[in-house]
């Protein structure tokens, strides 16, 4: 049977309505602003989204904290880390840098040191490094621990000790400071070289990331630089190198928290380096005349003054976590002295010591520390002891009067107890054995030599050994030439301006039986 | 006893009412899609007239189908339709009720336009979209505006042979008339536009051709808006006050008018007309039916729909309304109307308190009053009067749900508050529909049986045939 051929298709109308028609006519019309109008759209809503995303980044500032305090002592935050540098940055310059780091790909060549891990490996961060997630970027920067922390060995082939508190005595932070003032300049510290390195570090950065990095972040951090170092850098130029286990306190303070220029500091000002000093059993010290010239009697003013210069600001400060390590330092005791030294002749020193020196110094009990004697933490005049002059002449009474108006001005923190004195502080003595070499800037390497004449304490020394030395107390530092520095360690010149070794004459006329029973005595502080 | 002025006749030029009271022009979609009444329309008609009305002016009649307002709506344009309304006439004035016939016009406000206008834009004065729905318009040629002229005379004729009592030229909110004679609407250059006297042209040309063409005898009166109020959209001209409409009344009597119907607005509905409330819970689920009406409409809808954006029209509608009165709404301008015309004057406006239009016709502000609401709500009003009450048992609330059903819903009252239960008010809606059905039978039509083709004889097949495929 034939099927009809007729095929019935449907027809499209036009609009059905004239209302239609025009709609349709006005949607045509509308379809260019309507597509701008939802690429605009689109676009802000990319712009939102990514702004969410960096604003939730921009407002991070983030560090971990740590139940036991010797972890928090060790890298818990104080709030330097904006004065620092990128973690990445940080794990990154051993690679670029190998000459400076002695081909390691730590920080030990500065004197740094690491703890291990429960697994046996070495932590990434050394001790007095601290991190914090700033604005979504891991810095990094020092703590109380970096100039509070040292090691010793009972002998050369012995396991080194670490001791949180006592003056660190392998810290070369003149160089580190100038390594890192000079690798802002160095074009290793560019994108190009910086991000391969970082990423050979562990770094994982996404494209973006990448780019925030090569775009804002690097070229920060090498600004931050390059104005620190030309704050910085004439007056580490004008100094002798500060050398291991030192530093110049306030000088490097007056450039970088007050920007005065390096011409404003007069000569005499300029060589106040002196040595780290122990921060055991700080309970007892309330009240003393603190730091080396005594000019602060308040710890909290003394800590919060140590914490400027490991680099936080008024701003960035941390103060819970710095009054919870000064709470745990107030009581902490040094290890005992390990030193053996026969009984009698400890007996017949102690009588010596109760005569010459307790009256200013305090002594050592049967078990502890007594911070008793009349001129205990109080300033002898410089006339008197005549030490070296460059710490105390360092702080200056124009110093004072900025700190006093500018540091934490306006908050409940500002300074209100800083004096200029006119000499040097009688120290306790606690913890003796681990404080070498002696006097505040560090100009005598042991017990033995202090109790020399002047003339007769050694011109030069190596400073960074660990070893304690069982028979002239403080720790091994041979002779050296300044001349002709050895390869490792630093060879200290008492004769450079800031480094004189002589005052200090108590003791020094004894008989040298009476030396031997009184350097007993010491040896077991 | 004095007699109640309330039921005392209107004497017009060429009609006597019985009483003063009219019932203004309201209706439903009661009627065919073709424009011809029903038995509903007289059903409806006659609700009022058993209640005793003066005389019903009837809802809206377009003279053309292309001035419809909404589809469904009995209309005036065709001669075979004059025996549909004669019947309308005569089961009104069984009652002796009179029969006023609306001349209507849509011009641009045509809310639902009906299968036969969906695909034009409408006449108006203007080519500028309504400003309420976005309905969109053309303006009139004036060789369109001459066949408009000659629509509604013959309207007027038509409604004269049917032997209705007289009819109204709807001049008032928001239709054709109102277009022309609006000041914020009409945006003419032509003799049409610009002065109030050639904004009126259009509407005394009607008033001249209608008594061209039905002689001087025959009722007519005109709707005037009293004060056009027309930037009910803010941003839209205010249009004409009342000196302009006073001017335009005066006018419409030296053509010819017998009378003249106060109402007020230049759009509709309006704020003011009918004056209310506004009720969002019924437009929301109404409304749809517009949507494909006006290119703004689908906006309204979701200002209506959605509570959040309600606030928007809620300010718009309702703050014209500040300070004014719900019943007698327009009265001083029909006041004003009437101590410059000696034609009677209707006024309408939320009216259903006795003492209340006994004052105003006592006072001289009208001579009549034109009641659509109240009537609906209580089409024995004036019996309850009579009885002596002064305003209805059940008032009408003026909620306006009457108005706001209208795209969708058979007219009557959606107050559910004045009756027993929701029952009972859809039996009151019921009402004009109850009719003993005469259905008729169409004429069976039988097209002409073609005589059948000569069918050509199959071609022998080949020896060898192939099968026959299909194509």
């Amino acid at each position: 049977m034939n099927r009809p051929e007729r095929s019935i298709t449907a027809t499209t109308d036009p609009p059905v309505t004239y209302v239609e028609l025009e709609s349709k006519r006005r949607r045509r019309w509308l379809l260019i602003p309507v597509v701008i109008a939802l690429v605009l759209l689109l676009l802000g809503l990319v712009a939102a989204i990514a702004g969410l995303i960096a604003g939730k980044r921009l407002l991070r500032n983030n560090t971990a904290t740590y139940a036991d305090i010797v972890e928090h002592f060790e890298h818990g935050s104080i709030g330097s880390e904006r004065s620092g540098l990128p973690f990445w940055i940080w794990q990154a310059l051993p690679r670029l840098f190998p000459e400076a780091f002695g081909n390691r790909l730590d920080y030990r060549a500065f004197g740094f040191l690491y703890r291990t891990d429960s697994k046996g490996a070495q932590e990434a961060l050394p001790i007095g490094i601290s991190k914090r997630d700033y604005q979504g970027v891991d810095l990094v920067w020092f703590n109380c621990a970096v100039c509070h922390t040292g090691t010793f060995r009972t002998s050369e082939g012995a396991e080194r000790v670490m001791v949180p508190g006592m003056p660190s005595n392998n810290l070369d932070l003149y160089r580190f400071i100038r390594f890192i003032l000079d690798a802002g300049v160095d074009e290793r510290l560019k994108p190009d070289s910086l991000i391969p390195a970082m990423q050979a570090a562990g770094a994982d950065f996404g494209f973006i990331e990448r780019k925030v990095w090569q775009y804002y972040v690097i070229p920060r951090v090498r600004e931050g630089f390059i104005e620190r170092r030309s704050r910085l850098l004439p007056l580490l130029a004008a100094q002798s190198p500060w050398g291991i286990g030192r530093v110049d306190t306030f000088n490097p303070y007056k450039l970088v928290q007050m920007s005065m220029p390096f011409s404003a500091i007069a000569p005499a000002e300029r060589n106040g380096a002196a040595d780290f000093p122990s921060i055991f059993q700080q309970k007892p010290r309330e009240g003393m005349q603190l730091h080396w010239d005594g000019n602060n009697p308040s710890l909290a003013e003394r800590n919060l003054s140590a914490a400027l210069g490991a680099g936080v600001t008024a701003e960035t400060v941390d103060h819970a976590a710095i009054e919870r390590v000064a709470g745990w330092l107030g009581e902490l005791r040094p290890p005992r002295s390990p030193h053996r030294v026969d009984g009698a002749a400890v007996e017949r020193g102690r009588a010596l010591y109760m005569t010459n020196c307790a009256e200013c110094h305090g002594y050592q009990g049967s078990d502890r520390y007594v911070f008793e004697g009349a001129k205990l933490g109080k300033v002898d005049p410089i006339a008197t002891l005549g030490t070296d002059r460059g710490r105390l002449d360092s702080y200056t009474e124009a110093f004072r009067q900025r700190q006093l108006a500018e540091l934490f001005a306006g908050t409940r923190y500002q300074f209100k107890r800083f004096v200029k004195t006119d000499g040097y502080a009688n120290m306790p003595l606690d913890g003796l054995w681990l404080r070498g070499p002696y006097l505040h800037n560090g100009s005598v390497p042991t017990l033995r030599a202090l109790l020399a004449a002047p003339a007769q304490r050694p011109v030069a020394f190596l400073r960074g050994s660990d070893v304690i030395d069982g028979s002239n107390g403080g720790f091994v530092s041979a002779p050296c030439d300044p001349a002709r520095p050895p390869p490792s360690g630093f060879c200290y010149d008492t004769k450079l301006p800031g480094n004189g070794n002589g005052g200090h004459l108590y003791g020094t006329t004894l008989a040298p039986a009476q030396k031997n029973d009184l350097l007993a005595y010491l040896l077991t502080f | 006893m004095t007699e109640d002025v309330i039921f005392t006749p209107l004497k017009f030029r060429n009609l006597t009412v019985k009483n003063r009271i009219f019932r203004s022009n309201i209706s439903g979609r009661f009627d065919n899609e073709d424009g011809s009444l029903t038995q509903t329309r007289i059903n409806w008609e006659c609700k009022f007239a058993a209640g005793d009305i003066g005389a019903i002016i009837s809802s809206y009649v377009p003279v053309l189908m292309e001035g419809r307002i909404i589809a469904g709506y009995a209309t005036i344009h065709r001669d075979d339709f004059i025996p549909l309304w004669q019947r309308l006439g005569e089961a009104v004035h069984q009652y002796g009720c009179k029969y006023i016939l609306q001349l209507s016009h849509s011009g641009r406000q045509m809310d639902l336009p009906g299968v036969h206008n969906y695909y034009r834009p409408t006449l108006s004065s203007t080519s500028r979209k309504e400003s309420l729905h976005g309905f969109l318009c053309r303006a009139a040629s004036k060789a369109e505006i001459e066949q408009l002229v000659n629509a509604f005379a013959a309207g007027a004729w038509r409604a004269r042979e049917a032997g209705l009592d007289g009819v109204e030229l709807h001049a008032a909110n928001g239709y054709l008339f109102t277009q022309f004679l609006s000041s914020g609407i009409n945006d003419r250059t032509d003799e049409y536009g610009g002065s109030l006297q050639n904004r009126a042209r259009f509407l005394l040309e009607v008033i001249r051709a209608i008594r061209a063409r039905v002689g001087r005898d025959f009722h007519l009166q005109v709707k005037l808006s009293a004060v056009d109020r027309n930037n009910v959209i803010p941003w839209e001209k205010k249009g004409n006050v009342l000196a302009d409409t006073i001017e335009i009344a005066k006018w419409c009597e030296s053509e010819g008018a017998d009378a003249i119907h106060v109402s007020t607005g230049s759009l509709f509905p309006h704020p003011l007309n009918p004056p209310g409330d506004f009720s969002f819970e019924t437009i929301a689920i109404t409304y749809d039916a517009m949507i494909s009406s006006g290119v703004d409409a689908f906006r309204n809808f979701l200002l209506f729909r959605y509570r959040l954006l309600r606030p928007i029209f809620r300010w718009i509608w309702f703050r014209m309304k500040k300070g004014l009165p719900i019943e007698g709404v327009s009265l001083e301008e029909a006041r004003a109307i009437k101590a410059n015309v000696s034609v009677p004057v209707l006024n309408t406006g939320g009216y259903q308190t006795a003492s209340f239009i006994r004052e105003g016709i006592a006072s001289g502000a009208f001579d009549g009053v034109a009641i659509a609401r109240s009537l609906v709500a209580n089409n024995d009003l004036l019996q309850q009067w009579r009885m002596g009450r002064d305003s209805p048992e059940r008032p009408c609330t003026y909620c306006n749900k009457c108005l706001l059903n209208a795209p969708k819903n058979p007219m009557g009252c959606y107050e559910l508050a004045r009756f027993p239960s929701r029952e009972a008010m859809i039996d009151e809606l019921m009402t004009i529909y109850a009719t003993r059905a005469t259905l008729n039978l169409p004429p069976v039509h039988r097209p002409p049986v073609p005589a059948p083709a000569p069918v050509p004889a199959p071609a022998p097949a080949p020896v060898s045939a192939q099968p026959m495929s299909v194509p």
